[in-house]
């Protein structure tokens, strides 16, 4: 039954634009500002200028395929974060806003088989979209190492698993996190405003707010899913402070190890699942 | 649970949070095979007796049986298709991809599209997308939707809602059609019209509660004769022995006297003969618009 709600929800979710257009834009996003931009800051700025935080040459050896996971991992606790809320919204929330939850609830017997059926469709959407942003990351290196005569060298094959890993973990949280929004709000724009809003302020703003208290706010917050986030980022050196919203409130030297990381990171991934299974199970479909 | 009974309710209820009662003690029985009208005015209950009875929503209390299975339950769902109000679809896929989603998910062949958009004649314009359908056509496609598990029972809430009159007419034609041989139509409607014309049974609902249930003749209450006779308290005392006392009744000077209207020349002798003036004497109906009226005391949703 899991494998007929998976082929129906993937079927829909292949043939809806509004899910190319996000992965697209991601994509271009990626490339354009953190590839294209970013290596003409560098190639155009006076040396006069300094650049808030480091350097042109630092900013420049940055783009070279020696890098990659650093620079593919820089955006997952942010602006890849955010459109894998968009992600997880998109799917779950649309299906209250045209009301095919009854449609599709009265075609197959047991919700959850179908938001299980939903929530393949949705892994399988992120790992392409972790796969995607590698590619597109490692293409865009590779012509800016090729165009300044630098080392084609990508890091080891093995690290760079472990950090589709690490991503496809902390956008798996993220479009956990859509999904169990836009269950509990029942439509997709309260969800994707709050999911923002969480991201790019609320755990920051508590956080650095309380961040002069002491030990007892910090040993809190190392529970909190955006922290969690960038302590796994840090594991692999990435700079993460380009757009995840908390990762300024977050000390240079994590408080907690990567395994720690991926420990509560996995815990959030499965108590959205259960709280959105819960959520669908109980609640009358009106 | 009655073998005749596909659909089987016991005291079933639904109260929301606000304290609103939906439905109330709900005692309903669909019996296999049969088209049954649920009818009801705007608000009485139907579209949430029939969440009920698909497993959108939960009663508060009560119990429901359909088709031999729990309401939502696997069992049962496997043999109901349903259209609970308007059909709702993937706006962004043709009709025919719509129906593809909706066969993987019950595991129905994909040959099965096909034919049923023949059936309900829309293979024409399947390729579609669903945003661009008239409303007849989306009906057209929620009634295709239902029949992918050919189902044994099929529920219909409203069908017909939104379409002009050629479109309602097509649309009962499609209904009659869809409810030949073994399987059961449950069709929920405001329109007397509609349900007079395709429906054996009938089910009426008025601000949550059953107010009555059976064949439409029986809910008419059979044949009567309608007679105005002078001087009317003779005609009455009259009238009673011939039919009864509980079978009599007196409205506009008219009496309404449930009896075979063959009996109409009987009837006349004896009143003639009693030295009665009769100045009208017919065979008359209750047409179901009276008796709705009559149940629900409404005259809305007409």
């Amino acid at each position: 039954m899991i494998l007929f709600a998976f082929r129906a929800e993937w079927f829909k979710a292949v043939r809806r634009p509004a899910i190319w257009v996000t992965i697209g834009l991601l994509l271009l996003l990626a490339v354009g500002v953190f590839y294209v931009v970013i290596y003409l800051v560098a190639t155009h700025t006076t040396a006069r200028v300094r650049l808030q935080g480091t350097d042109l040459a630092s900013l420049r050896a940055g783009l070279y395929p020696g890098a990659l996971v650093k620079k593919a991992l820089g955006q997952a606790n942010g602006l890849d974060g955010i459109f894998a809320l968009i992600l997880g919204v998109l799917l779950q929330g649309s299906e209250y806003g045209w009301q095919t939850v009854k449609t599709s609830n009265i075609q197959l017997p047991g919700r959850l088989t179908v938001l299980a059926g939903r929530l393949a469709s949705l892994a399988l959407l992120v790992l392409i979209m972790v796969l995607a942003l590698f590619a597109v990351d490692a293409l865009a290196s590779y012509v800016i190492a090729l165009v300044d005569g630098k080392s084609t060298t990508f890091p080891a094959p093995g690290d760079i698993l472990r950090a589709v890993a690490a991503a496809l973990l902390i956008l798996g949280f993220w479009a956990a996190f859509g999904v169990a929004l836009a269950t509990l709000f029942r439509q997709s724009a309260m969800a994707i405003g709050l999911g923002l809003a969480y991201g790019l302020v609320i755990e920051t703003l508590v956080f650095g707010l309380l961040g002069g208290l002491g030990d007892v706010v910090t040993q809190v917050h190392v529970w909190f899913p955006i922290a969690n986030g960038t302590y796994l980022l840090q594991a692999f050196g990435a700079d993460s402070g380009n757009g995840g919203g908390a990762v300024a409130a977050v000390p240079t030297t994590p408080e907690a190890d990567a395994t720690h990381a991926v420990l509560v990171l996995l815990a959030y991934v499965l108590g959205l699942v259960i709280l959105s299974g819960a959520l669908t199970r109980r609640r009358d479909v009106l | 649970m009655s073998s005749t009974n596909i659909v089987e309710t016991r005291g079933l209820t639904k109260r929301y949070g606000s304290g609103v009662v939906a439905v109330q003690d709900l005692n309903l029985n669909v019996h296999r095979g049969e088209v049954y009208g649920f009818l009801g005015p705007n608000g009485a209950g139907k579209t949430t007796t029939l969440r009920m009875l698909v497993g959108l929503i939960r009663p508060t209390s009560g119990r429901a049986t359909v088709v031999d299975g729990t309401p939502g339950s696997a069992q049962s769902l496997r043999r109901v298709g349903a259209m609970v109000e308007s059909p709702a679809f993937w706006p962004y896929l043709s009709g025919r991809d719509n129906l593809r989603v909706l066969a993987r998910y019950c595991g129905a062949p994909e040959k099965r599209v096909k034919s049923l958009l023949d059936e309900v004649d829309l293979s024409q314009r399947a390729r579609e997308q669903f945003a661009n359908y008239s409303t007849g056509m989306k009906q057209r496609l929620g009634l295709a939707a239902a029949l992918l598990k050919d189902p044994d029972l099929l529920i219909l809430d409203e069908p017909t809602n939104g379409l002009d009159p050629q479109g309602m007419a097509d649309f009962r034609e499609l209904i009659k059609r869809i409810g030949q041989g073994a399987r059961t139509v449950l069709l929920s409607s405001h329109l007397l019209g509609e349900v007079e014309q395709i429906c054996t049974r009938v089910g009426v609902i008025a601000k949550g509660r059953l107010v009555a249930e059976g064949s439409i003749d029986e809910l008419r209450g059979g044949s009567r004769l309608l007679i105005r006779a002078t001087p009317s308290d003779r005609a009455r005392a009259l009238l009673e022995q011939e039919a009864g006392a509980e079978n009599v009744a007196l409205a506009d000077g008219v009496f309404s006297v449930k009896l075979d209207p063959d009996k109409a020349g009987a009837v006349n002798r004896h009143l003639v003969e009693a030295g009665l003036e009769v100045t009208e004497l017919r065979a008359g109906e209750r047409s179901l618009e009276d008796v709705f009226m009559e149940l629900t005391g409404t005259e809305g949703g007409l």
